[in-house]
């Protein structure tokens, strides 16, 4: 184990697992804000622990869990499913990782800070976050950390970008991409399009740490709103793309068939990706200082190419011939539980709506519905599909079904309370609420669900270990996988397609498919290594 | 209680949509999850695609994107409509760390009303409108950005500091509606709330002279 080899695989496993283990630390800060609002007008915490706790499970789960774990899982698979023998600029790669790292221990290290971590929330509007409002070196921290973090995570998009662009193996065009490359192409994009911009807001805010009367002026208030978002709304694209697409090629897998309506869907993705630069000020329905119908606009037109990527998902499975492994298991849940995000993402796009619902526990709903109930489980989906390829173990299929029941009886008991929560009245980032408002037993029901999740959680971590104690070989291809991957052995070698494992004919975007169809229909023909290759 | 109605229109429209489409979905998993498990013995599909289906399809989503765009940006503008006939309330509403001052300019004889509380101990300031009015408000913050929410009402705006957000509010009836801030804002963000009372114009009228009054002697004390 080397923490400076320039293996991509090694460099991915390293991103994925530091944000997994991230993911259990701030998911613990999530545990203590639903004790602290299980019941009206409990003392557990106060005003100031609660602010500190949501501001660093927000930005935690954001900054470095759900980016950091899309674009690791891209630094893994990409080169493997294009055929590369490795990433383009694996050092650039690594020092994004260390980056990220450094970031992740600086922003954490706020809670060891005098007044404690940073209190103003992950999108910490000004001037809250200035210098007179929020004066503890938490703040700094935050700020210092934050940006390590998405300056490494910008150095790895592009890598993962320059891979795509300048590695792929011969016959490998851009349609024959495994769908799930094509998501990594669509999210470097929004990448290296939008991080720039948290950024340049991480240094207003910066300056307005130094020189709070900065932010006296409306231009510099607004100004950073606009920034942030522009950055703020590609991102949430980040954090799902890559895990949609992880969710199409475990469900084309599992239904023994091609992903359907490809071409469509790397429309759509691409798609998206332009019009997600295009939609940041719904953010800003309620400040009065944003042109709502045009982001309306924008924002509603989303759901053509999300429709289409919906198609897709559905078309595939409703051809196969499906069999329900662990991974099959979370890919069929994202479907209606990412659904629901989706719909009540329609809603909060428009803005009669979204005065009424922004900044309510309604909008903390739609957003973990999108983020838990829909990309963590196309995280989990691709746990568990990829487990055996990197490790060459499996995962204990019994204690995957129960980690996947758990998980859905979980969110779906934490998350949906919290759409009625909004829309009766209750605001997000309140550290309790009075027995007189009627929260009480919708916030119980909510907090009895971060248990099960919880629960959920530990038998993860036990499988995952469990798992690796005493292994049960994988072989190279335990699933019949359809990419290129799943054509070496597990885990793969440093080279990823040695000589002695020669890279098959690149036919499609699922070539081990039609290498197998090829197999049935012309038994006695034994296709020469790159017969096909050269189209 | 204009914001009110619209936000009940368009809310009950989007989410009988939304519940038509997740029921399709469901729909079409069970059948997926139900006729084309392995166990039936079928053969996967060959077919890579249906572009015809999926232009159609695609087809559809515009036409719901359209309606959905224009019907509910014409909404929006009903919403924000204020009708010129229908006399005019001011009020000036400034939000602090952590509490609200409504302010009544020259409202009783020349004399400019003010409320102002510090929302400690659950005492909170009351936003006294005239029913059947058009109660324009200005506001503004004298520190960090506050959104005032009236969850009864389906509506909020930010109030941010150096910056003046204007928009009007409609009472067709009286009664009393907790109001809340919305954004964060810091330390006692939480118990930032207030009241709003609607109560008839003469009621209204009588309330504003005796705060006039009561504010008169504290000044000359
Ligand atoms: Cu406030």
């Amino acid at each position: 184990m080397s923490f400076t080899s320039t293996d991509h695989k090694r460099i991915g496993l390293l991103i994925v697992g530091t944000s997994l283990v991230l993911m259990s630390l701030v998911g613990v800060l999530a545990l203590l804000m639903r004790s602290q609002l299980a019941l009206p007008d409990e003392t557990f915490l106060d005003a100031h622990v609660y602010n500190q706790l949501f501001t660093i499970h927000g930005s935690g789960m954001i900054y470095m869990v759900m980016t950091p774990f899309a674009l690791g899982l891209g630094v893994y698979l990409v080169p493997l499913q294009i055929g590369a023998p490795g990433i383009a600029m694996p050092r650039t790669t690594l020092m994004g990782y260390w980056l990220y790292v450094c970031g992740a221990v600086t922003m954490l290290s706020g809670f060891a800070a005098n007044d404690g971590a940073h209190p103003d929330g992950w999108f910490s509007y000004p001037p809250l976050a200035d210098r007179v409002n929020s004066p503890s070196v938490g703040s700094d921290l935050w700020i210092v950390g934050v940006f390590l973090a998405v300056t490494g995570s910008i150095l790895i998009g592009w890598t993962v970008l320059w891979t795509v662009l300048r590695k792929r193996a011969p016959g490998m065009t851009m349609m024959r991409m495994p769908v799930f490359s094509w998501s990594m192409v669509a999210t470097c994009l929004m990448v290296v399009g939008s991080f720039p911009a948290l950024l340049a807001a991480l240094v207003m805010l910066a300056v307005g740490r130094v020189d709070p009367a900065v932010f006296a002026s409306n231009v510099w208030n607004i100004g950073y709103q606009h920034i942030f978002w522009f950055y703020g709304h590609p991102v949430v694209y980040v954090m799902f793309f890559p895990y949609l697409a992880a969710v199409g090629e475990v469900l084309a897998v599992f239904s023994g068939r091609r992903f359907f309506a490809y071409k469509g869907t790397v429309l759509a993705l691409l798609t998206f990706a332009a019009l997600s630069m295009s939609v940041w000020g719904h953010h800003m329905f309620a400040t009065g200082q944003a042109a709502n119908d045009y982001y309306s606009l924008t924002s509603i037109l989303l759901l053509m190419p999300a429709g289409i990527e919906y198609f897709a998902l559905i078309g595939t499975i409703l051809g196969g011939r499906l069999v329900f492994r662990t991974p099959m298991l979370f890919a069929l849940a994202f479907i209606p539980q990412f659904l629901i995000g989706g719909l009540t993402g329609v809603m909060v796009g428009t803005p009669v709506i979204d005065y009424h619902v922004h900044d309510s526990y309604f909008v903390v709903a739609h957003l973990h519905y999108v983020l838990f109930a829909g990309s963590a489980f196309g995280l989990f989906a691709a746990v568990y599909y990829w487990f055996p390829k990197a490790t060459g173990a499996l995962l204990r299929e019994n204690l995957g079904k129960l980690h996947f029941w758990l998980l859905v009886a979980g969110t779906n008991l934490t998350f949906l309370p919290m759409f009625a929560l909004g829309y009766l009245g209750m605001p997000r980032r309140v550290y309790t609420y009075d027995a007189i408002d009627g929260f009480g037993w919708l916030n119980l029901l909510s907090s009895c669900g971060a248990g099960v999740l919880a629960l959920a959680m530990v038998v993860f971590i036990v499988n995952v270990l469990e798992s690796l104690r005493s292994r049960r070989p994988a072989g190279d291809d335990p699933w019949g996988g359809q990419t290129l991957e799943w054509a070496t052995s597990s885990p793969p070698p440093e080279m990823n397609f040695p000589p002695e494992r020669p890279l098959p004919p690149i036919t499609s975007y699922a070539p081990l498919l039609d290498l197998e169809k090829q197999k049935r229909t012309g038994a006695g023909r034994t296709p020469a290594a790159g017969e096909g290759s050269q189209a | 209680m204009d914001h009110r109605r619209v936000f009940g229109e368009v809310f009950t429209l989007e989410t009988a949509i939304a519940s038509f489409v997740f029921a399709a979905v469901l729909a079409l998993m069970a059948v997926a999850v139900i006729r084309r498990r392995a166990g039936t013995g079928r053969h996967p599909s060959q077919r890579a695609e249906n572009n015809r289906l999926e232009s159609y399809y695609l087809g559809v989503l515009g036409v719901v994107a359209v309606f959905l765009v224009v019907y509910t940006a014409l909404a929006n503008h009903r919403e924000h409509h204020t009708p010129a006939d229908r006399p005019t309330t001011r009020v000036e509403v400034t939000g602090f760390q952590w509490c609200w001052e409504f302010r009544y300019p020259r409202a009783a004889a020349q004399r400019t009303v003010s409320v102002q509380g510090n929302c400690r101990d659950k005492q909170f300031p009351t936003l006294v409108v005239p029913t059947g009015t058009t109660v324009k408000i200005k506001i503004t913050s004298k520190d960090v950005i506050h959104s005032m929410w009236i969850p009864a009402l389906r509506y909020k705006m930010d109030a941010f500091p150096n910056h003046r957000n204007t928009f009007a509010l409609t009472f067709n009836q009286t009664g009393r509606w907790r109001g809340r801030c919305a954004e964060f804002c810091g330390q006692r963000h939480k118990s930032m709330d207030f009241w709003v009372k609607a109560v008839p114009p003469d009621e209204y009228r009588k309330w504003l002279s005796t705060q006039a009054a009561a504010s008169a002697t504290g000044a000359a004390v």
